[in-house]
């Protein structure tokens, strides 16, 4: 469903970014819509970091038209209602967490209270810790308790989950959830399915720049009706690379797993090749398969038209 | 709407301000020697090798007051800056509705605040030492020790926004001395070759001791503008210096 004009929180016209003579993005268009986690995923330099950088005012668009709350990304009004958790995010290392926190929610007049902030990110036992003294999961926390801690209207979090055990994570994602529930919009860059899969209410699919699919996870797994096969063989995995149909193999175990998009095709040749076969298993497509298989056939297609 | 989004500033300034110092002063083991390398060299060089002169307490601790806002200017802003904005804090700061300004006067507040630890150290000694000076020269001495604070941390500012933490820290060292040295802060230019004193018209750290001794009445008043002028020059290419240092992060 496309996004209505009045819920724009934030958008992309014809972005386009280049580092040198590399082109990240190239007339890239891209909304944010208000109570909804949308989910960047793709490879690493497929361009998600820059998305949320141009969104955010970190970086500047070399052309095209970038707005946030209906301003410019520097405006301070924009800022105001913006929280960003970065990928690589320092701390004020000999401030304490509750200090830290106290310190960044300062410069927002709609502030959470600083007991507040604690108790969602998880973080009230460690209040009064050097942030010199944390572990990388805990530093993570204090970087989301200083995205939250102004009360956002637009959360934007990069790789945020990293380092994070599962309890640490499911929590995070309870109140990222609850944070969209209440109206603000939230913009996720990861590379976890799982995590996309849990919160996302739309996951959008980059790779080199261009989006390749957008909608609800489930409509991403449908997209691509692609097929897991397992089985058992004695010939190496480079057999099976070149079989119709077949985008990726992978060794399971003692097993290959095969990604296609012609299941019969890719079994029937498969027998071909190694008539001892056995043990095998076909299931739909995982939702981290379909991404794999999307950004391969979208390779593919650039190698064709070139 | 203003104020129903964003803090009032005179508030974040006070409170950014007050984290800065905490958080120096919470790092005792580089606080401490910069604090007190300029009064215990002060103690060294003017009172145990003037042998009780007064006039060499006086003419020492005129330029040792520039020698000591130097430390906590250039490595307090170089170095931290450099540190702050390699891992990222600076960035998340910037992208915050934080008014731009709030960092560098936070910065400019907790040098200020330790300099003022360290002038009062080397007062006390010169005192101690001979020094003897009326209400309206101490004002003078220390509204130029005061003042001396802007030239260096915009030097450090430059500096921090341009290298990385070890670089910052290697070449705000050698700055550091060069200003000393060159400057004739801990003796004066005399007694340096003759291709060595033509550097000093270049550096800060020589106008502002010139105008330091006059404030004590070691030099001519009437020469102040030959110092005055070229200090002035050189604080504004200093803050040019810091300025397309601060343009550069953004990208």
């Amino acid at each position: 469903m496309p996004p209505t004009a009045s819920s724009i929180i934030a958008a992309l016209e014809g972005a386009t970014k280049a580092y040198g003579a590399h082109r990240v993005l190239d007339g890239f268009d891209f909304a944010l819509e208000a109570g909804s986690v949308t989910a960047l995923l793709g490879p690493n330099g497929a361009g998600k970091s820059t998305v949320a950088g141009l969104l955010t005012g970190r970086l500047r668009a070399d052309s095209g038209r970038v707005s946030l709350f209906g301003l410019e990304p520097s405006d301070r009004l924009a800022r105001a209602r913006m929280g960003i958790m970065l990928q690589s995010g320092g701390l004020p290392e000999t401030l304490t967490v509750a200090e830290a926190i106290d310190l960044h929610a300062g410069y927002f007049a709609r502030r959470l209270p600083t007991a507040a902030v604690l108790e969602q990110a998880g973080l009230t036992a460690l209040a009064t810790r050097r942030c010199d003294r944390l572990s990388g999961g805990e530093a993570r926390k204090v970087q989301f308790a200083l995205a939250i801690c102004g009360a956002p209207d637009l959360l934007v979090l990069d790789e945020p989950t990293t380092g994070f055990d599962p309890e640490a994570r499911r929590t995070m994602w309870d109140v990222v959830r609850a944070k969209a529930d209440t109206g603000a919009a939230v913009l996720l860059a990861t590379h976890h399915m799982d995590e996309a899969e849990a919160l996302a209410d739309r996951i959008v699919v980059i790779a080199d720049g261009r989006i390749l699919a957008d909608g609800p996870p489930a409509a991403i797994k449908a997209q691509v009706a692609a097929t897991a096969i397992r089985l058992r063989t004695r010939l190496p995995a480079d057999h099976f690379r070149a079989l119709p149909g077949v985008v990726k193999v992978e060794s399971v175990g003692a097993d290959l797993s095969l990604l296609t998009t012609a299941p019969r095709a890719s079994l029937e040749a498969a027998f071909a090749i190694d008539p001892a076969l056995q043990h095998f298993e076909v299931t739909g497509a995982s939702l981290e398969d379909a991404l794999a298989n999307l950004v391969h056939a979208n390779r593919t297609t650039l190698k064709e038209a070139a | 709407m203003m104020s129903a989004l964003i803090a009032p500033a005179p508030s974040v300034y006070a409170r950014e301000s007050w984290a800065e110092i905490i958080k120096s002063a919470r790092m005792p083991q580089f606080i401490i020697p910069t604090i007190a390398l300029p009064p215990a060299f002060y103690a060294l060089f003017a009172l145990a090798m003037g042998q009780g002169s007064a006039e060499v307490a006086t003419r020492t601790l005129a330029t040792f007051g520039v020698f000591a806002v130097m430390g906590p200017a250039l490595f307090g802003f170089g170095a931290n800056i450099a540190v702050e904005r390699e891992n990222g804090q600076l960035e998340l700061k910037r992208l915050s509705p934080m008014p731009a300004g709030a960092q560098i006067v936070a910065k400019l507040a907790a040098t200020t605040v330790f300099s003022m630890v360290s002038f009062a150290m080397l007062y006390a000694l010169g005192q101690a030492g001979g020094v003897a000076l009326g209400a309206g020269q101490w004002a003078m001495l220390v509204t130029v020790h005061t003042l001396a604070i802007l030239p260096f941390a915009l030097i450090g500012l430059g500096i921090g926004y341009r290298l990385g933490q070890k670089g910052a820290v290697a070449v705000a060292n050698i700055v550091f001395l060069a200003m000393a040295v060159l400057g004739g802060l801990w003796m004066p230019i005399a007694v340096l070759p003759e291709v060595m004193q033509a550097f000093a018209w270049a550096l800060p750290s020589y106008h502002l001791g010139e105008i330091a001794l006059m404030a004590v009445g070691q030099r001519e008043a009437a020469n102040l503008w030959l110092h005055a002028g070229p200090l002035a020059l050189i604080t504004l290419a200093a803050a040019l210096f810091a300025w397309t240092g601060e343009r550069q992060q953004a990208r």
